[in-house]
């Protein structure tokens, strides 16, 4: 236990008393067996999407040189259009039987150092393609492109 | 029995002055209850996902805030935690589908939302009409199924599509 006694020490009637913890350590154990019950030890982040029509806000905008429209497809190939003052359409085939955001990636930034002025594209992906696909091509889209709009309806 | 008696003795008396040392365990418990506040999922909103739901991954450093918010499980979709459309599947009933890829079900809940915003933003001025929506959605669900979410939304006014992902490291 803890003790505390006088400064001078050893005299008679010094303060020699114990701190009772016990009852400290008790609500600590309460304290911690309902943290460990109630935390979930996940912590969710959102990620923006905007929608791919415009409105009002998106009308009064200066339009971008290019438009970049990615498509995921069932096949795990990733198609990517640019349209506007330039117009190419490419499309990257799966590796290793998934999808190659790598080279996602790099296009997207070869685009990027052609046009820095844009940083939005359009996400969209066939109807079998799962969310969890969607949300990893996502993030690396948004590398190169903060503003990722969804697509496709 | 003199050997044994004083032996008895003086095993009682160890007993009366023995005491746990439990300032180290205070230390500890400190440390646990420390590290736990720290890594208390607190904030102004809460997102507790159904059981069994596959949140996707992803490197987010927006926090979340304060919207509708609309979960896609295996079974059902939920509006602020009421059921607005049921899935078979991950995937709407084609009878609950109507023109434009929208639910029908959900579109009434939706509409039933965005008019309560409306009224309360009409008697509150400090209330804005949010387009903010958090869309908590499994990851295996198909796109399909999000379109069709994402589309009900839009129609009425929702358009800043929140998507709730897992922070990644």
């Amino acid at each position: 236990m803890s003790s505390v006694s006088s400064p001078g020490g050893g005299g008679g009637g010094g303060l020699d008393f114990e701190l009772n913890l016990a009852s400290i350590i008790d609500c600590f154990t309460v304290l911690i067996t309902f943290m460990l019950a109630s935390a979930t030890f996940l912590s969710i982040g959102v990620l923006d999407a905007g929608i791919a029509a415009g409105g009002a806000e998106a009308a009064s905008q200066q339009p971008p040189p290019v438009n970049i429209t990615i498509e995921l497809r069932k096949d795990m190939s990733v198609s990517v259009k640019v349209s506007g003052k330039e117009n190419r359409s490419q499309t990257i085939t799966a590796k290793n039987g998934g999808r190659d955001l790598e080279s996602l990636v790099s296009q997207l930034g070869a685009v990027k150092s052609r046009w820095s002025s844009v940083n939005a594209a359009i996400l969209q992906a066939e109807n079998g393609v799962e969310y969890g696909e969607l949300v990893k091509t996502m993030e690396a889209v948004r590398k190169n492109m903060p503003a990722v709009m969804l697509g496709g309806f | 029995m003199l050997f044994k008696k004083g032996l008895f003795s003086k095993r009682r008396q160890m007993n009366e002055e023995m005491s746990l040392q439990i300032t180290s365990m205070a230390d500890i418990f400190t440390i646990i209850l420390v590290f736990l506040l720290k890594s208390y999922a607190t904030g102004a909103v809460n997102l507790a996902p159904t059981k069994g739901m596959l949140i996707p991954e992803a490197n987010a450093s927006a926090p979340a805030s304060e919207a509708l918010k609309v979960e896609i499980s295996e079974k059902a979709v939920q509006v602020e935690g009421n059921p607005a459309a049921v899935l078979g599947a991950f995937r709407f009933e084609p009878s609950d589908l109507q023109g434009g890829g929208i639910s029908k079900s959900l579109s009434t809940v939706l509409d039933r939302e965005r008019k309560r915003q409306i009224l309360i933003a009409s008697h509150n001025a400090d209330v804005k009409v949010d387009p903010k929506i958090i869309i908590v959605a499994d990851k295996r669900t198909p796109y399909e199924t999000v379109k069709t979410v994402l589309a009900s939304a839009a129609v009425h006014g929702y358009t800043d599509f929140k998507l709730a992902v897992i922070k990644g490291d």
